[in-house]
């Protein structure tokens, strides 16, 4: 196996990492304040459709990105509306997220399908570090979302963690009534929460159509949000977490597409025998691995789970 | 929460944001008395509401809506191939739906319908390629013994830890969604392969003899099986004391524990009867509608299984509506594509009506009521809200920061 080829599967591993931690650092946000959204399928299919059709548009790819943002957040604001104003199931107002805006977007996006894909994001390199050997062009010559993504999860993990607002939205998370009597609008908390997991999810799939794919199709997310929503539970509801979470299941994706070109023997095993369609099974049984493991766990330590995941909250009825 | 605390949680209050307090603002209020027909009325305002909603989008994209509806209702709807074409649908759309319903009438959601369907169809497919030269009617029959045990090996795991670790089976069901599809994407390319097929990966055929027998039109007799499933269930919760526990289980689990009921077992046996109905309806979607496996076989009923239990309320008279209706609406977003308009329209649609719907049973079961600002905690407290009529709880004046917790 050649040099090229690692730094090559490297180089996919943290770009298919940002994809994921984008969408699951908004769905982590969402879940630390009560709320589960199953929808970041739906809303990274609205974004990325939108943010393509709007840089081919303009011919500026931010301004996509900016766009695809705004988009996820009006999706994610029907899930707000449906599960945390009007109080109705969590989970079913998710996955009607989900059906609809992949419909939605099946459906706006039928012309943008024949679309060329020009103003999409480039490599920008970091002058000075993108030289060092291995980590430069791993990590230092890549499309300024990846960077943008690495500044985002510091904001998330110091708001969340750091600031009275984020003290304000993990209370909301495990005791709403708690929260609520000193003063908070759980209201406003969860949906601004889920507003903020719409925009992420939104943009994460505009970093898909805009530079991943660089072009639009029906069945593009190909259950990357569905990967987002087992990292965040993977990652323990913790940003730092799911960044280490991002990169382990970045790497079976962009091991998927490689894996049948490898010469390489690992004990034995040749490893171009492996299967793709296999290895992608790997995050989700990861996923249900942990969760069984935390609930053994939870029996000598708190859960990491938001003690009020899905739970609806209505003042009058506490 | 694990992370340290800065400042103990009432002083955080202090940045909250007065608007709160000088504008009149709305308050759900739970209804003393539900009109019972409510959910079917929040049902027919969610089927408006996504129509227009739905006829907008088509306008906007430069289509005729009233041609649009005029083909779907017509080539769903309008004669006997018509409504046969519909009912196609509806079967696996009611089969899954019950097996959602069957967990969620003990409170339990198996979101992993979808995978459970596409594991029942691939051990019966598995089946038929064992035992391709037994006789159709038992070829058949073992085959959708095979699709039930199929769906059940999918849920087991999630069952025993919901069971016995509490693990919520909302995201271990999920998860093995896209587990049992990409292990048919494996097939595909792999051990099942066709071996006649030589560029192109695919599954290799169903004997012959293997395809469900018809009925009338398009429909096999797979909407037999969906009826007396439907029927079964209704029977078997609502007039036996079996489905009495496990509806009490689910509404109260403590009282059900004080009547001596394993809540444990009620689990297992919900989410276990759940995957094997759903893998059911994935065996009986391959036999009837199928020449081979193929991984997209499901596409999208036993998600959509889950919008129509919710929809229904997990009662099979419920389900059995709804899935009749949502069988209309993609018979009908399938025809529409002569037209020129995507098919796309129809999960559109099956969206909006959920939307729609959850909204208007929301807004039918609560009262709205305008509430007027009361003072902020550290001041002096302002004259309470009007108090509510017919005994119901009070609202804004008792939300004081003293109120205990939950």
């Amino acid at each position: 196996m050649s040099e090229d080829a690692v730094i090559g599967l490297l180089v996919a591993t943290v770009q298919f990492a940002t994809l994921v931690y984008l969408a699951g650092l908004g769905e982590l946000i969402a879940e630390r304040s009560g709320v589960l959204n199953l929808g970041v399928e739906g809303m990274m299919a609205m974004g990325a459709v939108t943010g393509f059709m709007a840089a081919i548009a303009t011919g500026r790819p931010w301004i996509g990105f900016a766009v695809a943002a705004l988009v996820g957040m009006a999706t994610a604001g029907v899930h707000a509306l449906v599960s945390v104003i009007m109080g109705a199931g969590q989970v079913v107002s998710g996955l009607a997220i989900t059906i609809g805006g992949l419909g939605f977007a099946a459906f706006i996006g039928q012309d943008a399908v024949r679309e060329r894909a020009d103003a999409v994001f480039t490599d920008q390199s970091i002058v000075g570090l993108s030289d060092i050997p291995w980590a430069g062009p791993i990590l230092f010559d890549q499309p300024p979302v990846v960077y943008l993504a690495g500044i985002l999860g510091i904001a998330a993990w110091f708001v969340l963690t750091r600031t009275r607002l984020g003290l304000a939205l993990r209370a909301v998370g495990e005791s709403a009534s708690t929260t609520d009597s000193v003063g908070h609008s759980v209201t406003m908390l969860r949906s601004s929460a889920v507003l903020i997991g719409g925009a992420f999810a939104g943009a994460a799939g505009a970093f898909l159509s805009l530079y991943m794919a660089a072009g639009w199709t029906e069945g593009l997310i190909a259950g990357r949000g569905w990967i987002a929503v087992a990292l965040v539970i993977f990652g323990a509801w913790r940003p730092g977490r799911l960044a280490a979470g991002s990169l382990l299941f970045g790497f079976t994706l962009a091991l998927q597409p490689r894996v049948q070109t490898f010469d390489l023997s690992i004990f034995g095993l040749e490893v171009n025998t492996i299967s793709p369609a296999l290895l992608g099974i790997l995050p989700f049984l990861l996923t249900v691995v942990v969760l069984i493991a935390i609930s053994f766990r939870a029996r000598h330590r708190p859960s990491p789970a938001p003690a009020a995941l899905t739970l609806p909250y209505r003042r009058e009825e506490r | 929460m694990t992370e340290p605390t800065h400042a103990p949680l009432h002083t955080v209050a202090r940045g909250r944001a007065r608007w709160h307090r000088i504008i009149v603002r709305p308050v759900l209020q739970r209804r003393a008395r539900v009109a019972p027909a409510a959910q079917a009325i929040a049902f027919l305002i969610g089927i408006v509401l996504a129509l227009i909603a739905g006829a907008m989008l088509l306008w906007g994209s430069g289509n005729d809506p009233a041609m649009v509806y005029q083909r779907m209702a017509e080539s769903s709807l309008g004669g006997f191939d018509a409504l046969s074409r519909t009912l196609l649908r509806a079967t696996p759309l009611a089969i899954a739906g019950l097996a959602v319903a069957v967990a969620g009438s003990m409170g339990l959601w198996n979101i992993g319908a979808e995978g459970q369907m596409m594991a029942g169809a691939t051990v019966a497919a598995g089946f038929a390629m064992v035992a391709g030269d037994l006789p159709g009617p038992v070829l058949i029959m073992l085959m959708l013994v095979a699709g039930a045990v199929g769906g059940v090996v999918l849920v087991v795991g999630p069952a025993l830890a919901r069971a016995y670790l509490g693990v919520s089976e909302i995201i271990t069901t999920l998860m093995l969604v896209e587990v049992a599809i990409r292990i048919v994407e494996w097939l595909k390319v792999g051990p099942w392969k066709d071996p006649e097929s030589f560029g192109f990966a695919q599954i290799s055929p169903l004997p012959d003899q293997a395809s469900l027998p018809g009925l009338f039109g398009q429909v096999h007799i797979g909407v037999l099986f969906a009826a007396a499933l439907l029927l079964a269930f209704w029977l078997a919760v609502s007039r036996t004391a079996w489905g009495y526990e496990l509806r009490m289980a689910g509404s109260s689990p403590a009282t059900a524990r004080y009547a001596g009921i394993s809540l444990q077992r009620k689990v297992l046996t919900a989410l276990l009867l759940s995957g094997g109905l759903a893998g059911l309806a994935g065996a009986i979607e391959l036999t009837g509608t199928a020449t081979r496996l193929e991984p997209g076989l499901s596409s999208g009923y036993g998600f959509a299984g889950i919008i129509v239990a919710a929809l229904a309320l997990m009662r099979p008279s419920g389900v059995a509506v709804v899935a009749f209706v949502f069988g209309a609406v993609l018979r009908g977003g399938q025809s529409i594509q002569t037209l020129g308009v995507t098919s796309s329209i129809a999960t559109i649609l099956q969206a909006m009506i959920l939307i729609g719907a959850l909204v208007a049973a929301v807004l039918l079961n609560y009262r709205v009521r305008w509430v007027r600002p009361v003072g902020h905690p550290s001041e002096k407290a302002a004259p309470p809200a009007r108090p509510a009529r017919g005994g119901a709880p009070p609202s804004e004046g008792s939300s004081h920061p003293e109120a205990s917790g939950v």
